[in-house]
């Protein structure tokens, strides 16, 4: 009975010594504590925190990053102690994850900086903090990147930053200048606003400054001018290179297929929450590097179809910087659930006010929604594996469609096609944005809308009969033995003969579209003969034999 | 005597009084003396409401490690270990969706010792499931289940059962992925007689399964109605309830008439150490008052010498001994591995693969082929086979022994061979070559669930049983081959569903296997 | 030491007295002391590291047009900010007695518990409340101020903004 004895005292003494061990783990070991203890001394350390209720964040960020606590006295260069950089947001009322991302409630690095499996929202990476700002934000105007550097080409010429700081340039002394130039810094004026008459305030202290600074620095500007330093001025929040992201995404037209916020096509995921995205549902067997949700966005604006597999987004041929900014674009899509009542005002004035993220211009609204498939200029555009989009600014093609036409094409997109709708339904554009970007398209071909057709929808009346064997002969090939569009566009496509009248048909029969393979049939080529337009009537009327059998 | 002087007695009286107190509280507390003769040994038992449980002597036998192998107190103490920490937990618990898991977070962070005590909560729930069923695979093996203990082992079944209801209830209360999805399947398998119901065309006037899921969530997701559920089971009505059937399993021990051992247990144990003091040692000399409206055997009376000991404190030591070494265990695996705490629940992205706690991946693999076999057919079964053998096996050759009875440990290794053939072929056929469905996509239901791996390894098992009784001629060697092949089945489906199941419950040689998406 | 050769034939037999065990003392000692550590580990539980209320700093922004010596309560906050001559000041809204909050009243503050009254500087006036209503810090930072609800500061502490 003795071995029972022995069995509780050895037992006794491990539980023991096991107890010990998870004390000292406790109440020595934990890296926060080793941190405040070098810190602090040994006297004050204990777990410190943010907690604030109304974001639902409890940060214990602050336990070793204790410089950052608010009310602590930061150490100058201690990697932890240090002070928060100057941030818009006071850090005890936001916290730290609503920005950064990153588990709160932890206490240990690895947990907190949410680097393990479990945990979905992992801290942005330094490079791409300011992806944080947008788990609120959503910069408004902001329009496409060479609207936006062309309007800070104006500012700078006006010389505005001569006085004004924006961005961390400007504001310093001219040479041979008299001093105390410094005008407000400007770098956050887009979310402040400003008055209307500011332009009028500043030409009467021109006028009535007396020590010839303001005579010298500044000059009259004119109302075009002005508006687009205003544009400018709108885009700064004091994220300027979550800005410029945001613009460039706007130049590429990704949301032609990419919806955010309910605007944007429906042929590719919708990204308002993209940034939120769990990289451990990722399949990241093809990412080159760490298995982030970074990364594997980068990857994927590289080779789409090499990382999700039979991805219809076409190979951009972007540059590492452009690539750079987009995955910054796409960490800050975030739009955390939190109550209304602490929306910022750029949140308040998309979701409950109407307002738009994208500058209201044609050149940002058609660089934004359609410049990934039409082109820059409405060129069109051919990717691999892709029927070819149509160049939609192409004077023939621009001469012959009349506004209506081009306003209902849009409205109502192009439904079995890659072409979707983008009435408010659907793609979420109001139809003063839609007339925006066709006023954009006349603009940018110099083609008016065309005069003197004939504005019927329906008015040939000829033998279709005869215009099937025609179709088949010259047309078929590109357009297909149905209309169904193999090469060239759908011509069976209903919202297409809705949209069309005969006039478009039978014009465009005609003319062609030079710089595509659609001949004009008004005169003989090599292939074919010169078709008399009784000829190109039959045509158009067996085309809408079409729409009569889909009614 | 003056009333002065009786006054000044009185007044002397009452300081005395008050400075004997403590002394006098003690006494009244512990009325036998010190525990240093047998008599006072005695008393300590048999005057502690704690204690009273114990006999006052235990035979040499029971103390014996191989006679138990300490399992029963180690269950004992895995649940003394679950409730302390579980009433630590429960001071920082919140039962609420979200907050839940916050909650869990705070514990893992910021509670000062809060990460340690839920590691040992969870690691000794674990080691209580598992010492459990060692438990009742040690009283099998040993014929413990035999008359007078037969009522015994049917409270050991409803230990099991409820035991594993504990374990399983507690599984959702971390509301994290994890949990979530594997509640959602259990609330499923809840309602899976409907498998049944819908096969006889008669849901709509009996609907037991869809009944059970709904008492069991209170909605018909898992959401917070299912938690405070869970919650409520796992802190109160489980834990009330297995409070209660251990005692009455405590309790049956002493009434059976303390372990069970061999015929020859007293020939068999080493000779008497001289200071092992025996009772009954000649003929009785005490009245036989209280023993005359005894009806039938008493215990005591008329019985020869027996090779006892003092409980107190050598059945103490055995029992602390074990106390503590499971305690250690429990310390050095929460030292060791942090419970499992996955992300937040996500009532739209389901887990892939959601898996159950370890002891019901078994179950998992049958599932997997007829949710109502598997998780309500075949379990029924098994426990309606286990409580029915001692009622079966009423021989008495080999009690108490490891593998008595006829065959004994070459029909255990042989009926386990058998067992693990036999499971191993038909999953190997089934995960090779698929299933009815697989075959005939139109099979009806009712097909599959009566035709499925599940059953035909359990009528393996009973064919084989059935034919060890007849060749042995003994119902001892059936149950035996029976135990073993249920027991193999048991460890060979639990492994292929804990360590080959991935993603669509796909066999995988191993999770580096797993397809990412 | 009891004898240890003879077994005790009869139950009738003096009692055998048991020798100084220490092996079993020893046992017992450790398992007593393995418990009494598990024990204040457990102790140690209860008292949180951290408390899950909102954290005791502020920031307030004082309305523009807030008259001279009116209190301003941020809200969700047991804290009044005046505005006077001086400078501008915080005052706990927490009875000192047994935690109720005071409302204003005419004459200052009272508090609808047990009947405390204070005067509007916070000191007391009437009841059972043992102190004053304290002030609490509070600093400028930009058009802001910054209220640190842990920390009183004497009642005449004005900060300019």
């Amino acid at each position: 009975m003795k071995k029972n004895k022995y069995l509780l005292l050895i037992s006794s003494l491990g539980v023991s010594a096991l107890l010990l061990a998870a004390a000292v783990d406790e109440n020595y070991l934990r890296g926060w504590r080793r941190v405040q203890n070098s810190v602090f001394g040994a006297n004050d350390v204990r777990l410190r925190q943010i907690v604030v209720p109304a974001m639902r964040t409890t940060d214990r960020c602050v336990s070793c990053h204790v410089g950052m606590m608010p009310g602590e006295t930061p150490v100058a260069k201690h990697r932890l102690a240090s002070a928060h950089p100057r941030v818009p947001h006071d850090p005890a009322q936001f916290g730290c994850t609503s920005c950064h991302g990153g588990q709160g409630r932890a206490t240990e690095r690895a947990d907190a900086h949410g680097d393990t499996e479990f945990w979905p929202e992992p801290m942005l990476p330094r490079q791409f903090a300011s992806a944080g700002c947008g788990t609120c934000h959503s910069h408004v105007q902001v329009p496409d990147l060479a609207s936006m550097q062309q309007s800070q080409r104006q500012l700078e010429r006006a010389d505005c930053l001569a006085c004004h700081r924006i961005d961390g340039r400007g504001g310093t002394q001219r040479p041979g200048g008299q001093g105390g130039m410094e005008g407000p810094d400007l770098s956050k004026i887009g979310a402040a606003g400003w008055k209307a008459d500011w332009f009028a305030r500043h030409l009467e202290r021109q006028q009535t400054d007396k020590d010839g600074v303001w005579k010298a620095s500044f000059r009259e500007l004119d109302p075009s001018q002005r508006s687009d330093i205003e544009k400018y001025l709108i885009t700064r929040v004091g994220a300027p290179d979550l800005v410029e992201a945001k613009a460039l995404f706007h130049s590429l037209g990704c949301r032609g297929c990419h919806k955010i916020r309910g605007v944007g096509g429906d042929d590719g995921p919708d990204l308002t929450r993209v940034g939120m995205r769990d990289v451990h549902r990722l399949d990241c067997s093809n990412v080159p590097g760490e298995h982030t949700l970074p990364n594997w966005l980068a990857a994927h604006f590289r080779w789409p179809a090499k990382i999700v597999a039979g991805s219809k987004m076409p190979v951009l041929g972007l540059t590492e910087s452009q690539i750079d900014r987009l995955t910054l674009y796409m960490l800050s899509l975030r739009d955390s659930q939190f109550p209304e009542a602490f929306w910022p005002g750029d949140r308040l004035r998309i979701e409950r006010l109407g307002d738009r993220e994208f500058a209201d211009n044609g050149v940002t609204l058609y660089r934004t929604f359609c410049a990934a498939c039409h082109g820059d200029r409405g060129e069109g555009r051919r990717y691999p594996d892709n029927v070819p989009f149509p160049a939609i600014a192409n004077p023939d093609f621009l001469a012959v469609a009349d506004d209506a036409f081009l306003i209902r094409s849009i409205t109502d997109g192009r439904p079995g096609r890659r072409m979707p709708a983008w009435n408010k339904n659907s793609g979420g554009l109001n139809d003063e944005e839609i007339a925006r970007i066709v006023q954009y398209l006349r603009g940018l071909s110099g083609t008016a809308a065309p005069v003197g057709q004939r504005a019927e929808h329906r008015w040939v009346q000829a033998d279709a009969a005869a215009g099937k064997r025609r179709f088949a002969a010259m047309c078929a090939g590109c357009h297909g033995a149905n209309g169904e569009g193999t090469q060239a566009p759908a011509l069976h496509n209903a919202s297409l003969l809705a949209a069309a009248t005969d006039s478009f048909f039978v014009e465009t029969i005609r003319r062609g579209r030079k710089g595509t393979a659609m001949p004009g049939f008004s005169g003989a080529s090599t292939s074919y003969p010169a078709l008399t337009q009784q000829e190109i009537e039959s045509v158009v009327a067996y085309i809408r034999i079409w729409e009569d059998k889909g009614r | 005597m003056s009333d002065q002087s009786r006054s000044d007695s009185a007044l002397r009286k009452f300081f005395t009084d008050l400075t004997r107190a403590p002394r006098r509280i003690y006494e009244a507390a512990f009325r036998s003396g010190a525990p240093v003769t047998d008599r006072t040994r005695s008393g300590f038992v048999f005057n502690n409401v704690f204690l009273h449980l114990h006999p006052v002597r235990t035979h040499r036998w029971s103390l014996r490690w191989t006679t138990t192998l300490g399992l029963g107190m180690a269950s004992t103490a895995a649940f003394l270990i679950a409730l302390v920490t579980g009433v630590l937990l429960m001071f920082y618990y919140k039962p609420y969706p979200d907050v839940a898991y916050n909650s869990i977070k705070d514990i893992h962070f910021v509670v000062p010792t809060g990460r340690f005590i839920r590691n040992i909560h969870r690691w000794s729930a674990n080691l209580m499931v598992l010492m459990v069923m060692l438990h009742m695979v040690r009283a099998f093996y040993t014929s413990a289940y035999r008359t007078p203990r037969e009522f015994n082992w049917l409270v050991g079944m409803g230990l099991l059962v409820v035991t594993l209801g504990l374990s399983f209830t507690g599984y959702l209360l971390p509301w994290d992925q994890l949990a979530y999805w594997a509640i959602t399947i259990g609330a499923n398998i809840a309602q899976s007689p409907r498998e049944l119901t819908d096969a006889l065309g008669v849901t709509s006037v009996v609907d037991v399964g869809g009944l059970q899921r709904q008492l069991l969530l209170g909605s018909d997701t898992v959401g917070e109605e299912a938690l405070i559920r869970f919650y409520l089971l796992h802190v109160m009505i489980l834990p009330l309830l297995i409070g209660v059937l251990m005692a009455v399993h405590f309790w049956r021990i002493r009434k059976d008439g303390g372990l069970t051992r061999p015929a020859d247990a007293d020939e068999r144990l080493e000779p008497r150490r001289p200071d092992v003091y025996p009772v009954f040692t000649e003929a009785p000399q005490k009245t036989y008052q209280l023993a005359a409206i005894v009806r039938g055997r008493s215990s005591a009376v008329g019985r020869g010498p027996e090779n006892t000991v003092p409980s107190m404190p050598h059945l103490f030591y055995a029992e602390l001994g074990v106390l503590m070494v499971t305690t250690l265990v429990c310390l050095a695996l929460s030292l060791a591995a942090d419970a499992p705490l996955k992300e937040l629940a996500n009532p739209g992205v389901p887990e892939n693969p959601a898996k159950a706690p370890w002891y019901f991946l078994g179950l998992q693999e049958l599932v997997s082929y007829s949710a109502f076999m598997g998780g309500v057919g075949l379990p029924a079964i098994a426990v309606i086979g286990l409580g029915l053998i001692p009622f079966l096996d009423r021989e008495q050759l080999g009690s108490g022994a490891w593998f008595g009875g006829p065959g004994g440990r070459w029909l255990a290794f042989r009926s386990a061979a058998f067992g693990l053939g036999l499971t191993l072929a038909i999953e190997v056929f089934a995960i090779r070559f698929g299933w009815i469905r697989e075959w005939y996509p139109h099979v009806p239901q009712l097909v599959i669930t009566v035709i499925n791996p599940g059953t035909i390894l359990a009528l393996g098992y009973a064919a084989y049983s059935l034919w060890l009784v007849k060749r042995y001629n003994s119902a001892r060697s059936g149950a035996m081959g029976l135990f073993t092949c249920a027991m193999c089945g048991f460890v060979v489906l639990t492994v292929i569903g804990t360590y080959f199941r991935g993603p669509n419950w796909g066999f995988f040689w191993s999770p580096a296997d797993w397809p990412t998406h | 030491m009891r004898q240890t050769t003879a077994t005790p034939s009869s139950r009738l037999d003096p009692e055998p007295v048991a020798r100084r065990d220490f092996l079993g003392i020893a046992s017992l000692a450790s398992m007593l002391s393995a418990m009494l550590l598990a024990g204040i580990g457990m102790l140690r539980l209860p008292k949180a590291a951290v408390l899950p209320s909102a954290s005791k700093k502020f920031s307030v922004q004082l309305p523009e047009s807030l008259p001279l010596g009116s209190p301003y309560v941020p809200p969700g906050r047991n804290v009044a900010v005046f505005r006077d001559a001086k400078g501008v000041y915080a005052m706990s809204l927490v009875c000192t007695h047994l935690g109720c909050i005071v409302k204003q009243a005419p004459d200052g503050f009272e508090c609808p518990c047990h009947g405390s009254r204070f005067a509007p500087d916070g000191s007391v006036s009437k009841g059972p409340a043992p102190k004053s209503l304290p002030c609490l810090r509070i600093t400028a930072a930009g058009d802001k101020f910054i209220v640190d609800e842990e920390v009183s500061v004497p009642a005449d502490t004005r900060v300019q903004a």
